[in-house]
């Protein structure tokens, strides 16, 4: 999933001298290929991450095509007000690149990691938000995001845990992609980045149900999601993110408009990490893991 | 353990990157003799209590350079050796970056740019108290790029905050490079006088010059907040880790281990064994 991101930003900087990458002194192994071939395409802003977005936002404004990259705890939680009147307000082309959403960075503490990045950036108008859950889906991804037609983000989360799809993603901008075929249609299973393998585990574990998943947040194909949940009792959708605000949030939001299942909401529920460990042990800390949610699953059929 | 001889404190620090196999090595060697000296001669805590409300503040803004400062907490009693052993294992309450929920840490402070602010809260709520805590806030020269440095020292200087003394790790890197070469500084005594601050710059690994600093400017009462340059070097203590910024976030093997506690096993000789106060 990384080193699609990686290929991608430097094929596309390649093809065109206006893309520029910039980063807050982060991305120490990430961009070392980029920074040999095109150093003159790469700013390292320093640690300061604010200045960092209104100084894309300017370079967007004289023809430039900027690609930002933070963790997502820093892009966009600490630039949130740049990224909406500097970039948003104007439609500007930026790109943002949101690394080790989630709890990815384990035993850094909650300061590095980013649960509510979804939530915050869907209130903006303008952006696109983008959460790919492997290679495929960050491929699909960075070719919408470096249109450069309009602002992006694009969030990567625990990139290491395999891929799901096979071929490359060939839906529309905004569809969810079905990632599990059920015969039994009590419930339907929604998730995004690192949830859909889980989700996909759940809907063959608990059952034999439907998984979906949802590469394009915003924005997202609302009739699909109307039809699936007429055709189903229970939309279970999976976050590695907090209930307050993200797909689960969005999805509820459509569900209850048109009637249908009944939509529950898995994810971070609204605390902070506790303790420190391996990412696993977050994500069990969290009621993430394959066991707590099947025992969930029990207590809602 | 001796009154927070550098030497050990190193020795501590080293236990736990190897036993959490963790990073940020350098950052924490740069800033152990300054921790070594508030510990040892400044920062007050009445009856050796870490939530004592008359507490003198340390600041660490680097949340990063946090290794140093649990090796100080450890020596003063409030870690254990298990939390030193088991540094990083699932379910344990040390995480990588300085975080507030630790007792003595002030700050959580892993993201950069907030902890200064903090402190400068803290000295201004001494101040409205009428009490004379000081507070010490350690920061990095590449969180000096962060604005909001600038926003909190302009703050401190506007509210007279003679008790708030900035101690500036000037070890001349960051994640990526060289400070000089990403986003520089330049002079930054200058810098801090010309926001109003006493500022004197020392060498950062000399605890007697240190001290001295730390004394003469807690001696000038006149409404100026203060800040030491503390000149320092990333990696300090031992050698192959020394001005090597791949320190920044190098693992520790067996080897490399073994090779750093043995330079570590006597007093560096750069600060004579005399300054220890024995």
């Amino acid at each position: 999933m990384r080193t699609v991101f990686a290929n991608s930003i430097l094929a596309a900087a390649q093809a065109d001298k206006k893309v520029l990458l910039l980063t807050g002194d982060h991305g120490y192994a990430l961009f070392d290929e980029f920074r040999k071939v095109l150093p003159e395409q790469f700013i390292n802003a320093g640690i300061a991450e604010q200045n960092m977005v209104g100084v894309a936002a300017g370079l967007a404004k004289a023809g430039y095509k900027p690609i930002v990259y933070g963790l997502s705890a820093f892009v966009p939680i600490r630039v949130l007000e740049q990224i909406k009147m500097d970039v948003c307000y104007e439609n500007l082309p930026v790109v943002f690149m949101g690394d080790g959403a989630g709890v990815v960075y384990s035993s850094l503490g909650s300061s590095h990691q980013s649960t509510e990045d979804i939530a915050v950036l869907r209130c903006i108008p303008n952006i696109s938000i983008l959460s790919p859950c492997d290679a495929q889906e960050m491929q699909y991804a960075m070719d919408q995001a470096l249109r450069f037609a309009s602002p992006h983000y694009v969030r990567m989360g625990k990139s290491d845990i395999g891929n799901v799809h096979t071929d490359s993603i060939a839906v529309p901008v905004g569809d969810l992609v079905n990632v599990r075929v059920g015969k039994d249609t009590k419930i339907t299973f929604v998730a995004t980045g690192s949830m859909v393998k889980t989700a996909m585990t759940l809907a063959g574990t608990a059952g034999d149900f439907s998984a979906w998943s949802v590469p394009s947040i915003k924005p997202i194909n609302k009739v699909q999601i109307t039809n699936l949940a007429q055709a189903t009792d229970m939309m279970i959708v999976l976050e590695e993110h907090t209930i307050a605000g993200g797909l689960g949030s969005l999805v509820a939001e459509i569900v209850c408009e048109t009637g249908g299942a009944k939509v529950i909401r898995l994810g971070v529920q609204d605390r902070f990490s506790q303790k420190c460990g391996s990412y696993e042990y977050l994500i069990k800390e969290h009621q993430l893991d394959i066991a707590s949610l099947l025992a969930k699953i029990e207590t809602l059929q | 353990m001796n009154n927070f001889a550098p030497h050990e404190l190193r020795q501590t620090v080293l236990k736990m990157a190897y036993s959490g196999s963790t990073v940020h090595i350098g950052c924490a060697f740069s800033i152990i003799e300054i921790m070594s000296v508030l510990y040892r001669n400044h920062v007050c805590y009445p009856d050796n209590n870490p939530d004592a409300s008359a507490r003198d503040y340390l600041v660490l803004s680097k949340g990063h350079g946090v290794m140093a400062q649990y090796a100080c907490l450890y020596e003063k009693g409030w870690l254990t050796t298990f939390d030193i052993e088991n540094y990083f294992k699932d379910g344990s309450k040390l995480k990588g970056l300085s975080d507030a929920h630790v007792i003595g840490c002030e700050v959580t402070s892993g993201s950069l740019g907030h902890g200064l602010s903090v402190g400068v809260g803290m000295a201004l709520a001494a101040k409205l108290n009428q009490s004379d805590q000081y507070c010490y806030a350690i920061v990095g020269d590449g969180e000096m790029n962060e604005g909001t440095m600038w926003e909190a020292l302009l703050f401190a200087q506007q509210q007279s905050l003679d008790n708030l003394i900035v101690i500036v790790d000037e070890n001349g890197f960051q994640a990526m490079g060289k400070t000089c070469e990403v986003l520089g500084l330049g002079n930054l005594k200058e810098k801090f006088s010309a926001f109003g601050f006493d500022a004197l710059a020392v060498d950062g690994h000399s605890e007697t010059a240190l001290d001295n600093a730390l004394i003469e400017l807690k001696n000038k009462k006149n409404g100026s907040p203060k800040a030491i340059i503390a000149k320092t070097v990333k990696g300090k203590g031992v050698s192959f880790m020394e001005h090597k910024n791949e320190w920044h976030y190098t693992r520790l093997t067996q080897s490399t281990f073994a090779l750093a506690m043995a330079e570590l096993a006597t007093p560096a000789s750069s600060t004579s064994a005399s300054e220890h106060a024995q």
